[in-house]
């Protein structure tokens, strides 16, 4: 579902709602499917952000784009016209926010007012906190209301990709989609004369006196 | 990563045994999507490399150092040309987070199609590292490499989301265990 100044493409994309509470982790999530980063820092959504996200599957490419929602209702939170024409939802609430969780039937409500039997994944984000406040045996709402469950982490990286995997499969209804290696097409050639490749020195000297972000733990997948 | 901590185990193994558990309601498709062909673009090519590894990249703008990407990273040669490229995929969804050839460093060797530049902030000099030096420690000595946390920095033009961008990645490697 491509808004009219979204460039459309020829393989099949779907309009993803994610909703939940301010601060539980929905754009943190996002951006780090799109590029990879993990952003610590809390900058809430003004309305909605629409990100497009691919992923190459045994039955080819597919697209989601994202509506990110605004969690907190003074940024706009809860209007229905984000939820028009969802195809698919991920509800989101933050393991260490107990409050988080309680408004997950709130979301949940508002979401099937305009989407009616569409996939839902619930997540509970940020497991990776050694503290967590809602324990996994503590979330029950998704079987009450027939909703998929997944914790997650979007620090961590852990199952991560779960949510999309399970809405692509649904849309799609084969259980046995996956996801493949996209392909790596070959690098064109550049020259690169001396003077690019100093510049490029420098900026690698200056880069290197920054630090990495910190690694507390050390997944490597 | 093991916890001891025995409530942290409980919770670890309930989610285990929820995790490929489908609650969810049955739900019409909404497509029928067909099984093709899977290419990785790497079939003409022999892995003289492959490395868990995370790679970053450098946000010119905000000055600082940002995930791009945790997976396998590989030094890919081709059959025929005998060009080296780097290609990196993230673990899970399997995307491309790094592609590309070179970088060339020629004022420096000319023979060699990668060279390392390792950092400051981590062993304190800059020190480069052949590809042929790279081959040897990733099957000798990943272990020592890896502990002492090393990592490396190098700029490419890189060609992940199918056009060329100049980027500084870097680099660092899993013990020895994870591969």
């Amino acid at each position: 579902m491509a808004l009219p100044n979204q460039q459309t493409v020829d393989y099949p994309s779907f309009k993803l709602v994610i909703v939940g509470d301010g601060g539980t982790g929905k754009t943190t999530f996002v951006k780090r499917h799109l590029t990879g980063e993990f952003e610590k820092k809390y900058e809430p959504t003004i309305g909605v952000e629409v990100h497009p996200l691919d992923f190459f599957t045994n039955c080819g490419k597919i697209r989601f784009y994202c509506w990110d929602t605004a969690g907190q209702e003074k940024f706009g939170g809860l209007r229905d016209g984000y939820y028009i024409h969802g195809q698919c939802a991920i509800i989101m609430f933050d393991v260490t926010a107990r409050l988080t969780y309680k408004n997950v039937p709130t979301w949940h409500r508002d979401l099937c007012r305009v989407c009616e039997n569409i996939p839902i994944v619930l997540c509970g984000n940020k497991v990776d906190v050694k503290n967590r406040q809602v324990k996994a045996k503590q979330v029950t709402f998704h079987r009450k209301k027939n909703l998929q469950y997944y914790e997650i982490s979007a620090k961590s990286n852990y199952n991560f990709e779960k949510p999309f995997l399970y809405l692509a499969r649904k849309l799609a209804g084969d259980p046995n989609l996956h996801f493949v290696e996209s392909p790596a097409l070959a690098p064109p050639e550049v020259q690169i004369d001396i003077a690019a490749q100093q510049l490029h020195e420098a900026e690698l000297i200056a880069a290197a006196a920054q630090p990495l972000p910190d690694d507390d733990d050390d997944a490597f997948d | 990563m093991a916890s001891t901590d025995p409530d942290r185990r409980e919770d670890e193994e309930a989610t285990t045994a929820t995790d490929d558990e489908d609650t969810g309601a049955p739900v019409a498709p909404i497509i029928k999507l067909e099984e093709v062909a899977v290419t990785t673009g790497e079939e003409d090519e022999d892995a003289i490399l492959d490395l868990k590894s995370k790679l970053y990249r450098f946000d010119k703008e905000g000055n600082q150092w940002k995930e791009r990407g945790a997976g396998t990273v590989k030094l890919l040669k081709h059959k025929e040309t005998g060009k080296v490229r780097l290609v990196m995929r993230q673990s899970k969804t399997l995307k491309i987070c790094a592609n590309h050839l070179g970088p060339y460093f020629p004022s420096i060797i000319a023979d060699f199609y990668f060279i390392f530049t390792s950092v400051l902030p981590f062993d304190g000099k800059i020190r480069c590292v052949r590809a042929c030096d790279f081959a040897v420690l990733s099957t000798m000595s990943v272990q020592e490499y890896a502990g002492n946390d090393k990592a490396c920095i190098w700029h490419a033009a890189d060609f992940s989301d199918g056009e060329l961008k100049d980027e500084l990645f870097c680099i660092r490697f899993g013990s020895i265990d994870s591969k």
